[in-house]
């Protein structure tokens, strides 16, 4: 260092120094969430118990207007075939496509959880699915799936089989849906599990194969109790997001047929805005919230343990 | 320059009291360090000084006005951070200049500060860079830049060396002592590295679990601890306490130890309570290998540093003290050696590890 | 680098693990190539026969007649100016309430946080009838704001914007506290500039989440010159098997289907790394 000394400032005598922020609690720091809570209480908060009231109301089409009764909705709800067998349509679809996507995911994070340029690419080829619009998928697996000019039914016919109705067949519609789904957003899985394994420390493996442990045996005894939270995480986000299936069977099959694969979302929708029972609809939202409320706690309260960890 | 008062102020973290009815002056241009352990609250009470930490009670004047109820930017007050605390997104220049500009400093003369900053601290050449761009000692360098040219009415400085490697700790030490004697700027320094408050510090604060033990210059922390806490937190090795009976020859104390060597001390004997068990405390370098000397004991560990050689030494009663010995000392462990003691630089210490010193 | 791959004696074994996962990304791969392929067929010969797929003519009218006949232009804009909308909206409310949570103090700040984390776990179709009705009543269906709002009731970027602000120093807003630095100017100055890729982040998963968006476009916008780009494409689906532009069907989707895709595309690293970055948080 020179030897100089710092000459003294005038100009910070001259001007009045603004102040600054200071520390502690303000009122006025509750600005920065006032326009984003604004949002929430209106569109969020607003709805939720606006959404509770509609749902004890009953709507009278003819002169518009709606009288309190009660859980009379709900009453109905319980004993109408069409709405509970939606729930179950909505629970086989949960219960088709959740393992699958959990198996498949791992399985494709397994095998391309390297660096190479060729993983890098399949890796994007699988998430890639995932950023189209439903109606554009629905529109591809429709050709897909199409009786008489869609792929499967051409192939089929090559291999000299009589050609499936996928879409049109009770018993083929929900699984039709379900491997449209998992073909759509199978990447989200595999990219949460590739982040999971990731996470694994190398060494493991390495001191489990000097101790000639196969592959087989790394994997249930280094891998799958490493990605134990993950594993949790991703059966409770899909089973969440699974549960609001609705465009896929909309675009599909719209519903059918004969009520084969209509969702709850899709009963939600149809009641509220084809039928404009907007009580009853209602009352099969909270139904659905109620449902997925506890999914989502089990989701928060297994994350917030993997952090804990 | 200013001065800086704090008058009895108190610090809560909920209900943990971490800083109680703290009262200290410090005087304008004075380059004050706080020593103490870790977390014995000195990143608090200085943060407390910059407005960072609110205050529970008490008062902090800075210039004699006072400024416990204003906010940091306001106490005119410049702080470096021990992780440099740099903005990430801006030029080393805009890094220095953002204090100013928000202050409404003209622009010439922004642009001049920083000239003279840089140059002083020999960071021109890097102005144009981002922090990221920057090796830790010229961060630190930008970091104190950033300070000096607010041209503050105090330096707050909260363990700006930990993060430098060793070599560059201790050249960055000698730049800051040269730093302060060109500005003569009121400075805090805080450390817990005793090294650093010695070499750097007109007077050092030694604090300990919400209070201060000791305020005074290196030399009499050094030389005339306070407390025990003190005699043993300053100096490597720390010094050797050995509990002793105490007779009074000719108005000064004389230190009986278990083995029942005898150690003359200079301290006053009316000074001493009345039938308290005693500690004498001596340091290693007082404590010397001879021929001669008054108490005999086995070297149990020599630890050679090249310049001098501490001996860990068994005495006969089973207690153990550290002895210094010259660099090329032929001792080994096992010898049997005889030690005496420089008594005058002994001190007694009473069961409440209060300290009792040789008259000045 | 995996661990796996270090591992000496296991490269046969990768190697037909990576040939059979090639193969199953063809299969998946499939049925875009199948659409993309028919797009460029001629409409007449698909009427007949999709086999006819594989022999030539093609054609690109299919495409050209998009640029004359369809709304898919206007659907774009409609999707444009509300993906832009909701993500500008998003951003912009999302860096302000994270801040907020994570950095300036009032009183009740953190029961208003927990409340607003309670708001992930409701679905959209929890709100969706009542929403429905609210915009309706004030006339305001089939217009941008009432496609754009509700999407910025979402807690997800404040959520994620305040775990990001959380991990910031804390000195470096101190430093600019005693630098006179205004609450908003250390907001806006300082730490802002710092939360780019989480803004990179939060903005691709907005922006493709509105334009993705199905449902709520659905229920609000019922004049076809209002349709989002989603909306719009899933109208013309109806009577698909009967139609007569198949070709043209396809066309139109793989068309509307591009611009997420270059997206992804140019935006993919920061895709991952933001799926990766979300999972490990
Ligand atoms: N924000 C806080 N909330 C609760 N307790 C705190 C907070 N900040 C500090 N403390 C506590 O106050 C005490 C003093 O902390 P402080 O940071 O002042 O210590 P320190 O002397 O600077 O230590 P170090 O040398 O490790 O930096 C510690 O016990 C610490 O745990
Ligand atoms: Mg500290």
């Amino acid at each position: 260092m020179t030897d100089v000394t710092l000459s003294p400032g005038k100009a910070t005598a001259a001007v009045k120094r603004p102040t600054g922020a200071s520390i502690g609690p303000r009122w006025s720091n509750a600005l920065f969430v006032a326009p984003y809570l604004a949002f929430y209480l209106a569109l969020l908060v607003y709805p939720l118990f606006k959404g509770i009231w509609m749902s004890m109301l009953q709507s009278d089409m003819f002169d518009d207007t709606s009288k309190f009764a009660g859980l009379a909705n709900y009453y109905r709800l319980f004993n109408d075939k069409v709405f509970i067998g939606s729930v179950w349509n909505t629970i086989w679809f949960v219960v088709m496509t959740v393992p699958a996507f959990v198996a498949i995911g791992l399985l494709l994070a397994l095998a391309l959880n390297r660096s190479d340029r060729t993983s890098a690419t399949l890796r994007a080829i699988f998430f890639g699915t995932s950023v189209l619009s439903v109606t554009i998928v629905t529109i591809i697996w429709k050709m897909m799936y199409m009786p008489g000019n869609g792929a499967i039914a051409g192939i089929m016919r090559f291999f000299g089989m009589e050609p499936l109705a996928f879409t049109t067949t009770a018993s083929l519609a929900l699984p039709a849906i379900a491997i449209t789904t998992v073909w759509w957003i199978i990447g989200l899985p595999m990219m949460l599990f590739l982040a999971a394994l990731q996470q694994i420390p190398g060494e493991l493996y390495e001191a489990a194969a000097l101790d000639n442990a196969s592959r087989w045996r790394s994997f249930w005894s280094i891998t799958m109790p490493s990605i134990r939270r993950t594993l949790l995480v991703v059966v409770i986000y899909e089973i969440v997001a699974q549960f609001q299936l609705f465009g896929q069977a909309l675009l599909l099959t719209q519903g059918g047929p004969n009520n084969a694969s209509r969702p709850i979302v899709l009963f939600i929708y149809e009641q509220g805005f084809r039928s404009w029972n907007l009580g009853y609809a209602a009352a099969a939202s909270e139904i659905l919230f109620i449902i997925m409320a506890v999914a989502a706690l089990a989701q928060f309260f297994a994350s917030r343990k993997r952090v804990e960890e | 320059m200013s001065s800086i008062e704090l008058d009895s102020v108190s610090k809560r973290f909920g209900s943990v009291e971490v800083i109680s009815e703290l009262s200290l002056t410090i005087h304008s241009g004075e380059f004050i360090a706080f020593l103490g352990p870790s977390g014995c609250g000195k990143s608090t009470l200085l943060r407390m000084i910059a407005g960072l930490e609110t205050v529970n009670g008490g008062e902090i004047r800075i210039g004699g006005e006072r400024v416990d109820h204003l906010p940091p930017g306001a106490r005119g007050v410049a702080m470096v951070f021990q992780h440099y605390a740099l903005y990430p997104h801006m030029t080393v220049f805009d890094n220095l200049a953002f204090g100013l500009k928000n202050i409404g400093t003209p622009k010439e003369e922004i642009a001049r500060r920083i000239e003279e900053a840089a140059r002083i601290l020999e960071i021109s050449h890097l102005l144009q860079r981002k922090p990221g761009q920057l090796s830790g000692g010229q961060r630190q360098r930008v970091a104190i830049g950033r300070a000096l040219v607010k041209d503050p009415k105090a330096y707050l400085f909260d363990e700006p060396l930990s993060n430098l490697d060793a070599a560059l700790r201790v050249r960055t030490r000698v730049e800051l002592a040269r730093l302060h004697q060109q500005t003569r700027a009121t400075t805090i320094f805080v450390t817990h590295d005793q090294v650093e408050a010695m070499t750097l510090a007109s007077r050092i604060v030694v604090m300990n679990a919400r209070k201060v033990e000791q305020v005074g210059t290196p030399m009499d922390i050094y030389g005339r601890p306070a407390t025990e806490f003190v005699a043993r937190f300053v100096g490597s090795p720390a010094m050797n306490f050995l509990p002793v009976q105490v007779r009074d020859r000719g108005g000064l104390a004389s230190a009986m130890l278990g083995d029942g060597s005898v150690i003359d001390t200079d301290v006053p004997a009316d000074a001493l309570p009345a039938g308290a068990e005693l500690r004498v405390g001596v340091r290693a370098e007082a404590i010397r290998v001879r021929q001669d000397g008054a108490i005999p004991g086995k070297v149990e560990v020599a630890e050679r540093l090249g310049d001098r050689t501490h001996l860990h030494v068994r005495l006969m009663d089973g207690s153990t003290l550290v002895a210094e010995d010259t660099g090329i000392s032929q001792v080994q462990p096992g010898d049997a050696v005889r030690l005496a003691v420089e008594g005058a630089t002994a001190h007694l210490f009473d069961a409440a590890g209060l300290a009792y010193h040789a008259r000045q | 680098m995996a661990a796996s791959e270090r591992i000496v004696g296991r490269g046969i074994g990768n190697k037909v693990i990576l040939a059979s996962v090639v193969l199953v990304a063809i299969v998946w791969m499939l049925p875009i190539a199948w659409v993309l392929i028919l797009s460029f067929k001629p409409n007449s010969e698909l009427m007949i026969s999709t086999a006819s797929a594989f022999h030539p003519p093609y054609t690109l009218k299919n495409y050209t007649d998009i640029f004359q006949t369809s709304g898919v232009f206007r659907w774009l804009w409609n999707s444009a100016v509300v993906s832009v909308g909701v993500t500008v909206g998003i951003l912009i409310l999302s860096s302000l309430a994270g801040y907020g949570f994570a950095r300036a103090e009032f009183k009740g700040r953190d029961v208003i946080f927990i409340l607003v984390l309670l708001g992930l776990a409701v679905p959209e179709q929890a709100v969706i009838i009542a929403r429905h009705q609210i915009f309706s009543d004030l006339k305001m269906h089939n217009t941008y704001p009432a496609i754009i709002l509700p999407g910025l009731s979402s807690a997800f970027g404040v959520f994620l914007m305040t775990q990001y602000f959380k991990a910031i120093p804390k000195d470096i807003d101190e430093a600019a506290m005693l630098d006179n630095a205004s609450r908003f100017k250390i907001f806006w100055k300082v730490l802002l500039p710092l939360t780019i890729p989480a803004q990179a982040t939060l903005g691709i998963f907005s922006f493709l989440g509105a334009w993705n968006d199905y449902l709520w476009p659905l229920i609000s916008a019922t004049k076809p010159e209002m349709f989002t780009i989603t909306v719009g494409i899933a109208s013309t689906q109806t009577n698909f098997a009967q139609s007569e532009g198949l070709g043209f069907l396809m066309a139109q989707a793989i068309f509307a289907g591009l611009p997420v895709f270059v997206v992804y595309l140019f935006f993919q690293k920061y895709i991952v790394r933001a799926v990766a970055g979300a999972a490990i948080t």
